[in-house]
């Protein structure tokens, strides 16, 4: 069998460790004897639909967004959505997030417009209040940064969160969880990320997948399973990646309420 | 001045004075940043007012790595050539350690108490470097480079930049602005500036390596945004380069240094050009970054009229800061302590380590406490790869140990048994959260006179050092900074 990867402009949104992700599909499926392909797809490259069975994007600073917007429209964005609906999977982290919504208004009121994968929306927080940006403290002020645990089914994820982005979902979109710790999609309603079919976007860096081996194993089978059916994974010894996920989830998780853990749980 | 706030600045410097005899005689710590937090939530104004009091004006140095020990370097140099140097030198660089190093000399009245041949060189955090110009109005500046570091707190590479160049602009034709040529974004900032502007950088293509490495922040041209071609790395972004866009490149350094011998821990010699002719710069700290700092104080010495002669032996006589390589002597073993704080110097300080003679017995700290960021994904920018069959043990501590493990699991230097791979004798890799307990285990295993190399980011690396104290193995590092002189002179 065979995986291929096609990660979304490598040089330009790859701020916050992103590589790990490609790295964690590559090993995990390396382990199992499952070929994997990695596709650096940069500007001008565009997504052969026929051929990527796994598509990443990561994260990347507002100028870093205006400078890939056109071209994940014109020369990415019919690759991209033909593969979607038809199940290929996908992993869009932060930047890559947002821009895979219908637009984002950045810091400076410009809207740069997304590829409406996901039914949402993203506005900088500091768009919506007016703050200027002009001294670190005020940046830092409308950002939403720290640990980020998410209830993704009966599991947890654990990751990093750090945008000034507010993402909201439109109605009959699915959010990937709900956060227990950390702002999430907008700081607002709780839910954090976004489902459509295959593919899943997030604020989770960290990077997200080593951490989770959970989810990345669930990118592998939806992308394989794609192309070749019925396929089970054969299970790897995931003890580092448990001891880190559960370490990294019992910190972030210290510092939030109860009652914030109560309501992640459904219970409250 | 009002009554009102002629009481305020009296309040402030003796809250501040007192504070700093406080915190120094109960054994809290230097007292290196609570005083001056204190004086300048009662007295706001304070720096400023202070710094104007200072004869010879003030310089600032600032930039993501290298900034403590080129401050050090332009000290001693300042110092060597006989002005008296206020700074604050226990690498304390938000403007309230600014403010401590000026209320030492603070008096009630008139503000300050320093001899006419008095200067201010002080080291300032990227973030808090506009706010560090505006109230010091710096006759000097010294930028040694941009990298990723601490998005956290940063959050994005650009805003730094964007501050600086908001900061810079402010800068009248009087003041001077050194800037590293071989940074892009840095070297950007010295275009249509008031200030003058003085690049350095390095012209040995020995010391190169062809292309970008993956550590690169800067890859787009800063003027238009295209992809920026590096026609060669000296390492991470810093290189020769150009836009094929719009044409802009990396302007001529005017202290280039054109042959750079690296010496392993015994550092570098350089041969620089200057417009005052050749110089050699004997530079004592290992790792071509340290070339880097010493040409840039070297650079900033000379823009102050510092003679050449004492510009290098400032640079030879250059001591690291504490945990830049630092070397400990721990009964017949030897620990080098190496601070790391983004994925480029954590790079660097890994080729270095691996470069030495003997074994490499490695222990990796890494926490997640504000000075270190929080956020601890920039390990997986770092190239571990590089240790595959060429580290004899890796050790991993602190809060995050267990990113660590991860992180060295996917580059595939353990065994799935939890060993080194590649070959080697087998060692079981040790995770120990608590950095004192890592340390000593790690230690015990190490054979008499061999070298245990400690990478490790900040609040870890004060655990370890405030332990080896208590030890007796280091003096507190504000005794070290009085004998080497807080006010050298």
């Amino acid at each position: 069998m065979r995986l291929v990867i096609g990660y979304l402009y490598p040089s330009v949104m790859s701020q916050y460790g992103d590589r790990g992700n490609v790295l964690t599909v590559v090993q995990r499926c390396q382990w199992r004897g499952i070929e994997a392909e990695v596709d650096e797809l940069e500007m001008g490259d565009r997504v052969d639909a026929d051929r990527v069975d796994l598509i990443l994007v990561g994260g990347g600073a507002d100028a870093h967004q205006r400078l890939v917007c056109k071209d994940l429209l014109e020369v990415k964005g019919e690759g991209i959505r033909r593969a979607i609906d038809e199940g290929v999977a996908a992993f869009a982290v932060c930047a890559g997030y947002q821009l895979w919504g219908h637009y984002y208004r950045t810091a400076r009121k410009e809207e740069l417009p997304g590829l409406g994968v996901f039914d949402a929306h993203t506005v900088h927080r500091a768009a919506q209040t007016g703050t200027p940006l002009d001294t670190i403290t005020r940046a830092g002020n409308v950002r939403a940064v720290g640990n980020l645990v998410v209830r993704w089914g009966e599991h947890l994820l654990v990751g990093f969160e750090n945008h000034g982005g507010r993402t909201y979902l439109h109605d009959g979109s699915q959010p990937l969880g709900r956060a227990l710790a950390g702002g999430g999609n907008n700081s607002e309603d709780g839910w954090e990320g976004c489902v459509y079919k295959n593919a899943i976007g997030t604020y989770l860096h960290g990077p997200a997948l080593p951490k989770n081996p959970r989810l990345a194993d669930h990118l592998i089978l939806t992308a394989l399973r794609r192309r070749y059916g019925d396929v089970q994974l054969v299970p790897l010894d995931d003890a580092p990646e448990i001891a880190a996920h559960d370490r990294a989830a019992e910190q972030a998780l210290a510092r939030t309420s109860l009652w914030r853990r109560l309501w992640g749980q459904g219970v409250a | 001045m009002h009554t009102g706030r002629a009481t305020a600045r009296i309040v402030a410097v003796s809250t501040g004075k007192t504070a700093r005899f406080l915190s120094r005689g109960l054994k809290r710590g230097g007292g290196t940043t609570l005083p001056g937090f204190l004086a300048e939530r009662i007295d706001p104004g304070l720096v400023a007012d202070l710094a104007r009091g200072i004869p010879n004006g003030c310089v600032l140095v600032t930039g993501t790595n290298g900034k403590t020990t080129t401050t050090r370097i332009l000290v001693d140099a300042l110092s060597g050539a006989g002005l008296e140097v206020i700074t604050n030198p226990e690498g304390s660089n938000l403007t309230r350690g600014i403010a401590t190093a000026l209320l030492v000399h603070a008096n009630w009245r008139k503000g300050l108490d320093v001899p006419p041949s008095a200067i201010g060189v002080f080291e300032v955090d990227e973030g808090a470097f506009r706010p560090a110009v505006d109230a010091l109005q710096p006759r000097l500046v010294v930028i040694t480079n941009l990298f990723r570091d601490q998005l956290d707190r940063y959050f994005e590479v650009d805003f730094v930049a964007h501050l600086w160049s908001r900061a810079l602009g402010q800068l009248p034709a009087s003041s001077t602005v050194v800037l590293n040529a071989d940074d892009p974004q840095v070297a950007y900032l010295g275009e249509d500036l008031t200030a003058k502007v003085l690049y350095f950088g390095l012209d040995d293509r020995r010391r190169a390596r062809p292309g970008r490495e993956h550590a690169a922040d800067s890859r787009r041209c800063p003027r238009c945004g295209s992809d920026l071609f590096h026609e060669l790395s000296y390492y991470a972004h810093l290189g020769h380069y150009s836009c094929k866009q719009c044409g802009w490149r990396r302007p001529d350094p005017r202290f280039a240094a054109w042959k750079v011998d690296v010496l392993g821990l015994e550092g570098s010699r350089s041969q620089v050009r200057t417009p005052a002719g050749d110089r050699t710069l004997e530079v004592p700290l290992a790792g071509l970054y340290n070339a880097y700092n010493a040409l840039a104080a070297s650079a900033a010495a000379a823009c102050l009229g510092v003679e050449p002669d004492l510009v290098q032996a400032a640079v030879r006589g250059a001591v690291g800061a504490f945990g830049r390589l630092e070397q400990i002597r721990l009964g017949d073993k030897q620990a080098c302590v190496i601070l790391v704080k983004n994925p480029s110097g954590f790079n660097e300080g890994l080729r270095l380590v691996l470069s030495m003679d003997g074994p490499k017995r490695l222990l990796v700290a890494l926490n997640d406490n504000g000075p270190d960021g929080r956020d601890v994904s920039w390990i997986w920018d770092v190239d571990f790869e590089m240790c595959k069959g060429r580290a004899d043990l890796i050790a991993v501590t602190g809060r995050r140990a267990r990113d660590l493990a991860l992180r060295l699991k996917y580059a595939e230097l353990l065994a799935s048994d939890g060993e080194p791979g590649a070959g080697r004798p087998p060692v079981p890799l040790l995770v120990e959260e608590d950095v004192v307990r890592a340390f000593w285990s790690v230690l015990e295993q190490t054979p008499p006179g061999e070298t245990l190399y400690v990478l490790t980011t900040y609040t870890a690396m004060w655990t370890l050092r405030q332990d080896m104290v208590r030890r007796g193995y280091l003096v507190p590092f504000w005794r070290q900074s009085q004998t080497e002189g807080s006010v050298a002179g």
